[in-house]
């Protein structure tokens, strides 16, 4: 049959003052505190946003060089 | 935010720890300008901003009164085109 494996999750921003960040938002729009699930999700997210970034300002600084040393 | 000037330093200094490790993972020869740290945190600040506030608009359109992980699903999606795998729900997404 299918096994599963599975492994810990790593939180990439340091989750006690990332979980206040968040609680406050959510508070400041009237709704109630959110669990631990959203901020990990908020945290893996944001993880991805900077890496999609990172990897473009990487390709777009090797490009820069190239064009210097030609 | 944050409850004094040290907590607000030690934030910084974790994200920026998170962000070298995470700049190490795509290319390990790779280094960030000062400013471009900064510049990217602020990104991230933002984007976690948005990422919230569209989130609770949509808890709040559905008449509920607590944000829940569809919520941010949906918003990841149709915004940013993202899919965090492993949360909410049982299906795989191919």
């Amino acid at each position: 049959g299918t096994q599963l494996r599975s492994c810990k999750d790593e939180i990439f921003f340091d989750s006690d003052t990332l979980q206040k960040h968040i609680r406050n938002l959510v508070r400041e729009k009237g709704l109630e505190e959110p669990g631990s699930d959203i901020v990990a999700m908020v945290s893996h997210a944001t993880q991805e946003h900077l890496k999609n970034l990172v990897e473009k300002l990487a390709f777009i600084a090797q490009h820069r060089l190239d064009i210097i040393r030609m | 935010m944050f409850t004094s000037l040290r907590a607000m330093r030690e934030y910084l200094v974790m994200s920026k720890k998170s962000l070298h490790d995470l700049v190490q993972e795509v290319d390990p020869h790779e280094q960030l300008d000062e400013d471009v740290e900064d510049a990217l945190l602020q990104i991230a600040d933002q984007f976690i901003e948005n990422l919230v506030s569209s989130s609770c608009m949509l808890a709040k359109h559905r008449k509920s009164s607590s944000l829940e992980v569809q919520d941010v699903q949906l918003v990841l999606e149709r915004h940013w085109n993202m899919w965090i795998p492993g949360f909410g729900t049982e299906d795989i997404k191919s």
